[in-house]
């Protein structure tokens, strides 16, 4: 076990029981608000589990959290909902296994907008499914747990997607991973079955978007498909990634972080401005910080250890 | 026969729309390969500039549609110096444009969108223009409905015969073939580009001018275009104008008949789904050998 | 005579309605030193692409030892052994070149054995070609020449039976092409592989293989020892007739 993963897997226990005591220390407010940045903390992290190393640009994470949702939406009546949320993030990962299979030898704009295209295909056949054969354009969820429940729920998965993109970094399968991003014909030629690879990673990563859509959907009591199938969950999960810097941990994390303090005390109060400073913000990184805000800290440490480490150079 | 027509003229008069926003769009991907999502924002912002100049100031729509193309072009120019340039300039790869310029994209999109809602707020603007109604074949049509249509065919048209025609039409083609192949011909990129980008603007800007015409106009109204673009494109094949005219008409129908024998939800499963089996199966294109 | 480690049954390439390789059949064994040349556009690097795995033939079979892997994947090519560099090195540039030449370790290297103790790691692979001083280096901040050594080594990662080698010497100078055929010689000799070897720079080449093959607008039109083939009048003709003028 490397020092870092020892440091990430320190971190993530003493984060973990920090946080876990929240919902007995902070006041209701304080505790939306953590799920709230969980919720980001999670899909940011899984996404960038795949896109960071292999530079794909997936807009399916909206996919697969609304997949999730939906499974609660129809299973939690008859099912209890710690069997509800793994069972969303199993059938998130199905879809992802089965598109990945099909569409991931497309790159680049491609497959970005396939995978958007991608949700709203399955947003509308739901919708469409709904309404044909139960009537219904949108659901009342019952029997929905405590809050308490659901915050530590959301809490473990996002836990366990910092652990697991640890884990998968550290290992064969992440170097494969890095390799195809790096150059994938060349990957190949040296072993790596890049096909299964890819279809695997965005697999996991789908597993943890869909139960944190599984487990979150008890939020709203009233759930149709424009709600949980919002595009703007994906494009926020990419942006808080890419401005953090999707090649790092810690990047998507502490952007989650930021981006959803800034969204909640700003957007209710100046929703056009903020959006209008958001946008603008964006901009800027990507022309002048395309590695994200990490390109910063990278910088600085670069200028610090140059002399011992002269040679290292940036990828793109 | 009459409802037939009503349809088949009725999606026709759309997907002239769809085809003058997705040249814009092919454009601007098929030589520089910026994949520009806040493409549909500047359509909206045509429209909204239509609009005002006709509720404010007398002018007629019509007689706006250079002036919406000549504004759009401008800020095109402003846009792409300001962004994009330094995007084609700085990225090491084709893949790394793609995907910086993507998201470039989603802020000039928050950007635009919000500045409008600031501007104009967020309730639905229309006007109304030539809406008595002409016969045709014992089908009837708003006379700006067929203005529109003939408008946006007559665009598509010029653009595809300056394409062909001309010697900034060719070098465009050229490039979007062969980039390397072009620059070693002698053609300036530096300002190639930024022309292309404000004419694909410029073409987005015409489609907003004269959906105003027509529809009710809201902020949020771009989005759908630009994915309605990304469509067309799909359809008609990258860099190929005539596959835009030819996809976005195909679309038009296609929407037009899907809606009125299903629902309007099975309409976009309709679109969606055609989107990614033609992606799946034939991501050059349709028309594309 | 032992297994051939590589074997390529009548193998063609068509794009479109060009024929790029037409009916290539060329048999390597173990330990053989093979060189591949032809004049531009005489389908090299296509039939390299195919050998690898790369590129899958319109016609034709190809075997690695034994086995029959027309039409499989790259990868399974390099599971059974065969490793390839490229025209223009493809390197891991953010790597540094230790990573890079772990990724074949790692991967298709990981469950082969290798007698020769320069393949025990990425370190002693690095110094049988006398690239261990810049193990820590960032692959691409390396120059050109090393870097087109640095991807001899990640084949090598891959413990491979046969090497494919892709114009290794193309821009390189004088010198350095003369270290480079070294170094081919005694990837042979000292660590036993077979090796397959397409160049331009052709003086070079002769002097170094016992067996050279020439191909001509995707044809074989000679294989053979060296010395014979100069002598062949078609290869003559075809290529060395206009390579003569400015080598």
């Amino acid at each position: 076990m490397s020092d870092w993963l020892r440091q990430v897997l320190i971190a993530a226990a003493l984060a973990g029981a920090a946080l876990a005591t929240a919902p007995w220390v902070l006041g209701e407010f304080e505790v939306s608000l953590a799920l709230t940045i969980l919720m980001y903390v999670g899909l940011a992290v899984s996404w960038a589990l795949f896109c960071g190393p292999t530079l794909y640009l997936s807009l399916a994470t909206s996919a697969f959290f609304g997949i999730g949702a939906y499974v609660t939406a129809w299973g939690l009546g008859t099912l209890p909902y710690a069997v509800v949320v793994p069972l969303g993030g199993l059938a998130a990962a199905a879809f992802a296994a089965l598109v990945g299979a099909a569409v991931l030898h497309l790159r680049g704009a491609y497959f970005a907008v396939i995978t958007f295209g991608l949700g709203e295909l399955v947003r509308h056949a739901i919708a469409y499914f709904e309404k044909s054969y139960f009537m219904t354009v949108g659901r009342v969820l019952t029997d929905t747990p405590e809050k308490t429940t659901v915050y530590l729920t959301v809490l473990a998965i996002a836990l366990a997607a910092v652990i697991a993109y640890a884990l998968v970094r550290e290992s064969r399968f992440g170097l494969a991973l890095g390799g195809i991003g790096a150059d994938e014909q060349r990957a190949q030629t040296l072993g790596v079955n890049t096909r299964a690879v890819k279809v695997a990673g965005f697999t996991l990563s789908a597993l943890f978007a869909g139960m944190l859509g599984a487990a979150i959907a008890v939020r709203w009591i009233y759930l149709d498909p424009p709600t949980v199938f919002n595009p703007f969950i994906g494009f926020q999960t990419v942006l808080i990634a890419m401005l953090g810097g999707a090649h790092t941990l810690l990047g998507p994390i502490v952007s989650a972080v930021v981006f959803s303090l800034f969204t909640e005390f700003l957007r209710l109060r100046f929703p056009y401005a903020y959006l209008l400073v958001l946008g603008t913000l964006l901009i800027i990184v990507v022309l002048y910080l395309p590695r994200g805000f990490a390109q910063l800290w990278e910088g600085w440490r670069a200028r610090r250890d140059r002399p011992a480490r002269a040679a290292e150079s940036p990828r793109a | 026969m009459g409802l037939l027509l009503e349809l088949a003229a009725g999606g026709l008069i759309a997907g002239g729309i769809y085809a003058v926003v997705a040249m814009g769009l092919n454009l601007q991907y098929g030589l520089m390969r910026i994949m520009n999502i806040s493409h549909g924002e500047f359509l909206m912002l045509g429209a909204y500039l239509t609009w005002f100049a006709h509720t404010t100031f007398q002018v007629n729509p019509l007689l706006f549609l250079p002036a919406a193309a000549g504004l759009l072009f401008l800020l095109g120019l402003a846009v792409y110096g300001l962004c994009f340039r330094r995007i084609v300039r700085t990225a090491p790869s084709l893949e790394v444009i793609e995907a910086r310029s993507l998201l470039v994209g989603f802020g000039l999109m928050f950007l635009v969108q919000n500045a409008v809602y600031l501007a104009w707020g967020a309730d639905l603007q229309g006007y109304s223009f030539l809406t008595q109604p002409v016969e045709i074949a014992g089908a009837r049509f708003g006379a700006n409905r067929l203005l529109v249509f003939g408008f946006a065919v007559g665009a598509s048209l010029a653009l595809l015969a300056l394409l062909r025609w001309t010697l900034v039409g060719k070098a465009v083609r050229a490039m979007m073939q062969s980039p390397t192949g072009a620059q070693l011909v002698g053609i300036d990129t530096g300002v190639l580009h930024p022309v292309v980008f404000g004419a694909g603007l410029a073409l987005a800007g015409v489609a907003g001018a004269l959906l105003s015409m027509v529809y009710v106009i809201s902020p949020s109204m771009g989005e759908p275009y630009t994915v309605t673009a990304l469509i067309v494109i799909t359809l008609g094949g990258l860099g190929s104008a005539a596959g835009c005219l030819v996809g976005g008409l195909l679309l038009g129908l296609v929407e037009a008949f899907g809606m009125h024998y299903a629902n309007p939800s099975f309409k976009m499963l309709l679109s969606y789904g055609v989107l990614i089996a033609v992606l799946i199966a034939r991501p050059q294109g349709l028309f594309k050998r | 005579m032992p297994e051939a480690v590589l074997r390529a049954e009548w193998v063609s390439v068509s794009f479109g309605g060009l024929r790029a390789v037409d009916g290539v059949a060329l048999e390597v064994g173990p330990r053989e030193l093979v060189g591949v040349i032809g004049p531009n556009g005489a389908g090299k690097t296509t039939f390299f692409h195919t050998l690898s795995g790369v590129l899958a033939p319109t016609a034709g079979r190809i075997w690695v030892a034994g086995a029959d892997l027309t039409g499989r994947p790259a990868h399974v090519f390099a599971m059974h052994g065969v490793a390839r560099t490229f025209q223009t090195p493809r390197v891991f540039r953010g790597m540094s070149a230790e990573d890079n030449v772990r990724f074949g370790l790692a991967f298709a290297g990981r469950r082969r054995r290798h007698p020769h103790d320069a393949f025990d790691d990425a370190r002693s692979i690095l110094g049988f070609l006398g690239l261990r001083s810049e193990a820590a280096v960032a692959a691409g901040a390396l120059p050109p020449a090393r870097q087109r050594l640095l991807e001899i080594g990640m084949a090598l990662g891959a413990r491979p039976q046969v090497l494919l080698l892709d114009e290794v010497a193309a821009g390189l100078t004088e010198s350095e092409v003369q270290a480079t055929a070294k170094l081919i010689a005694r990837v042979r000799s000292e660590l036993g592989l077979a090796v397959i070897w397409i160049e331009h720079a052709v003086r070079a080449l002769l002097d170094c293989v016992e067996r050279v093959v020439v191909l001509h607008q995707g044809r074989k039109i000679a294989d053979g020892v060296p010395r014979a083939v100069a002598r062949d009048p078609a290869v003559v003709e075809a290529y060395l007739g206009i390579e003569g003028e400015h080598t």
